[in-house]
């Protein structure tokens, strides 16, 4: 498998606490990773240092682009906000939509920011929004749309300008466990059909069993890893916190979305 | 316990539990309000400083003096009443992070609306006393401006109970419009954000505009066949204040249609978001710039038709060349007088907006959306309004007085150059006032983690 995004002794600190501890990670293209672990161990830390939200005190993170590897932690400010909406997708619990656009307009928004024309935008974002079950809603605002329908938006956004690492922190977390399952569904089939890496922070274990691979921190460092090769600090024995399954599943699962990607 | 006395108590609770808080944002997020009130009332003391001395005369004359010079207030007055809105708004977001912690406490929303009008109230008493201070620097200077040929002198001083007395006035307005601007936050603290749809500005206004509007027109038509001067006074007074209601009343309807067809028309993010803040809530929009409308309108009337006065058939007659110069003057002064409340009106609301959604700003720029395009796109969703509201307003105005002033135009360009003059510098002063309340941004991005949504 080929890495994307490698980080290495990754460290952040906050006054009165230590978020991530000498973390190293890699993320191989194309797999789903769930990133478990208690409240307060350094998930949401570790997962904006990666996506170059944060920036660590110590450590390197690396992109595998294309062209030639980035290194994230040296960035400026303005290339990485280029690069997390360039390269980057994003599906967070909630806040990232405007509620005074509409959805299409929404999803359409993050090709435009790319210098996509608005009408090409549109139309591709209206194509996303069908593929992920809202046919129909493209007109309505977000305060028109349940939650789970708010959170397909976020995906299709998240996905739409051809992101090829997609981070989600809880994006169910707000969501009843019915809809939850739904949304995971969208979440994951439309991901695996098009071949982008997952990341997603997750206190829910159904989430995290239907990821190929996951991750579990704690204290800011990561102390199992279902891929194994992980070189576990002194640190209680790994326990993943459920079955993982292999790619193929999701792969078969999400057939049917990939026709209408074409992004 | 009455809700007045759990907000006394708890309102220097607060300010001191944040005490950290308080001194590294709460100083920088009051000065905008501070700002707005001290020139709110530094401006209100200038205006009645400036038309005190018309107030100590006697002869014929006076008299139009006096009642140009309340109408100027009457118009001052107005985005006063929309400023103290604002900042009332802005109060109450500064407050927004610990409204939730407040409820934890016990307090109800009676306590909310309390504390947040004690805070607004004593943010305009701060500002008021700074404005009176500025006044107090600047009356010599106003004691230069002329009035009937003779500068105003000592008359630009107020007496000190006038003084008081405005600066009371500032903080009685701020309190009551802190307390109806809020009460509609209060009832559902999320109402803000969670706004099922948009703010109607339905084609019936446009209607009822009209309809007002036919009123005037053959009321004014028949004014001469009134016969008595009373009436005759009392039917165009009731005129200018339906023409006042039907542009309040066509205002939103206005701008929400100039937005439909901006977003239609917007190729980039930043039309894009522009044209639909505006349709959010054309009402709101209308609110932050509505103070210009009438300005620009009397402005400009009243300007070209003085100018006019001024060439025709008043030779020889000195007393009422200086009045048609006077009311250039006051005009003047007072058009200025209005953009600066709508600038700082601007200010304040944009600040205020900005904390208003301070968490969707956060995830925005956490997904890459540039900084510079949020600022571009509040920016254009007030100036836009402000040109078109003010275009329409001074177009008007023209098509009233210029068929009489075609020569004028030719013989009198200063005039014109005067008023494009304070249209110009009332543009600049908007444009900067927006740029220190979209400022708000780069705290809140600077500070993420004080504003983003519990899972990031
Ligand atoms: N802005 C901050 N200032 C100070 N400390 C912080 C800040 N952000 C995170 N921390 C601390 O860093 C540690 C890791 O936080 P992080 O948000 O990454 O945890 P998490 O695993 O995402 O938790 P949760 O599951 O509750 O979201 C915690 O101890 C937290 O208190
Ligand atoms: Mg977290």
């Amino acid at each position: 498998m080929n890495a994307i995004l490698h980080a290495q002794q990754l460290t952040k600190h906050y006054p009165g606490s230590i978020a991530l501890d000498h973390v190293d990670f890699t993320a191989n293209a194309g797999e789903s990773i769930a990133i478990i672990g208690p409240s307060g161990s350094g998930k949401t830390t570790l997962l904006h240092c990666l996506a170059g939200i944060l920036r660590p005190d110590a450590g390197s993170i690396t992109l595998n682009t294309p062209s030639a590897p980035l290194r994230l932690d040296t960035l400026a400010d303005a290339a990485l906000s280029r690069l997390r909406r360039e390269e980057f997708g994003f599906v967070f619990q909630q806040g990232m939509l405007l509620p005074e656009l509409t959805a299409v307009e929404n999803v359409a928004l993050a090709l435009m920011l790319n210098g996509t024309d608005r009408a090409t935008s549109e139309s591709r974002a209206a194509e996303w929004l069908a593929a992920l079950g809202l046919a129909g809603m493209e007109q309505r605002r977000l305060g028109e749309l349940s939650g789970g329908q708010v959170q397909r938006v976020a995906i299709a956004r998240a996905q739409v300008t051809g992101a090829r690492v997609v981070f989600a922190d809880e994006p169910t977390g707000a969501l009843d466990s019915a809809t939850s399952t739904e949304v995971l569904d969208v979440l994951l089939h439309s991901v695996a059909a098009n071949g982008r890496t997952l990341l997603v922070v997750t206190h829910d274990p159904q989430v995290a069993a239907r990821c190929q691979r996951v991750v579990e921190l704690r204290d800011g460092r990561i102390v199992a890893d279902s891929a194994g090769g992980v070189h576990v600090p002194a640190a209680p024995p790994a326990q993943t916190a459920a079955p993982i399954h292999n790619a193929a599943d999701n792969a078969a699962a999400g057939n049917n979305f990939k026709g209408a990607f074409n992004v | 316990m009455s809700s007045l006395t759990m907000a006394l108590r708890l309102t220097p609770y607060l300010a001191r539990s944040s005490g950290s808080s308080l001194r590294e944002t709460g100083l920088r997020d009051a000065g905008l309000p501070i700002l707005a009130f001290g020139t709110v009332t530094a401006l209100l003391l200038t205006v009645a400083g400036g038309s005190q001395v018309f107030w100590s005369w006697t002869d014929d004359i006076a008299g139009t003096y006096q009642a140009l010079a309340v109408v100027a207030m009457v118009l001052l007055i107005i985005p006063l009443l929309t400023l103290g809105a604002s900042a009332a708004r802005l109060a109450a977001r500064r407050r927004d992070d610990r409204l939730a912690s407040l409820r934890l406490l016990g307090a109800n929303s009676a306590t909310v609306v309390w504390m947040t009008v004690i805070e607004s109230t004593v943010l305009a008493a701060v500002g008021a006393v700074a404005g009176a201070g500025l006044y107090a620097c600047t009356a010599p200077f106003l004691g230069l401006i002329q009035f009937r040929g003779q500068s105003i002198g000592s008359h630009a001083w107020l007496s000190v109970p006038s003084i008081a007395g405005c600066i009371l006035a500032v903080c009685v307005l701020a309190a009551a419009s802190a307390a109806l601007g809020l009460r509609k936050v209060v009832v559902t603290p999320l109402g803000v954000r969670t706004r099922q749809t948009a703010d109607g500005a339905h084609w019936v206004r446009g209607l009822i505009a009209a309809v007002v509007v036919a009123i005037g027109v053959v009321a004014m038509g028949m004014l001469s066949s009134f016969g008595a001067f009373i009436v005759i006074i009392a039917v165009m007074g009731g005129c200018f204040g339906l023409a006042l209601l039907a542009l309040n009343l066509m205002g939103p309807w206005i701008l929400r249609l100039r937005a439909s067809s901006q977003l239609k028309r917007a190729k980039g993010p930043e039309q894009l978001l522009a044209a639909r803040t505006v349709l959010e809530s054309p009402k709101e929009s209308w609110r932050q710039v509505g103070g210009v409308a009438m300005t620009s309108f009397v402005g400009v009337f009243v300007g070209v038709g003085m100018a006019v006065a001024d060439t025709m058939g008043t030779a020889g007659d000195t007393e009422a060349t200086l009045l048609v110069r006077d009311i250039n003057t006051g005009v003047m002064i007072t058009l200025l007088g209005s953009f600066l409340m709508v600038a700082c009106s601007a200010g304040v609301n944009q600040a205020a907006a900005v904390l208003d959604r301070a968490s969707t700003l956060v995830a925005l720029d956490r997904v890459g959306m540039p900084r510079k395009l949020m600022v571009a796109a509040r920016v254009k969703a007030v100036m836009s309004p402000l040109f078109l509201v003010a275009g329409i307003s001074a177009a008007a105005a023209a098509v009233l007085v210029l068929p009489l002033t075609g020569a004028v135009l030719l013989t009198r360009p200063v005039v014109f150059l005067t008023i494009g003059g304070v249209f110009a510098a009332g543009f600049l002063l908007v444009r900067l006032a927006v740029a220190a309340g979209t400022a708000q941004i780069g705290q809140v991005l600077a500070r993420p983690e004080r504003y983003a949504s519990v899972d990031s």
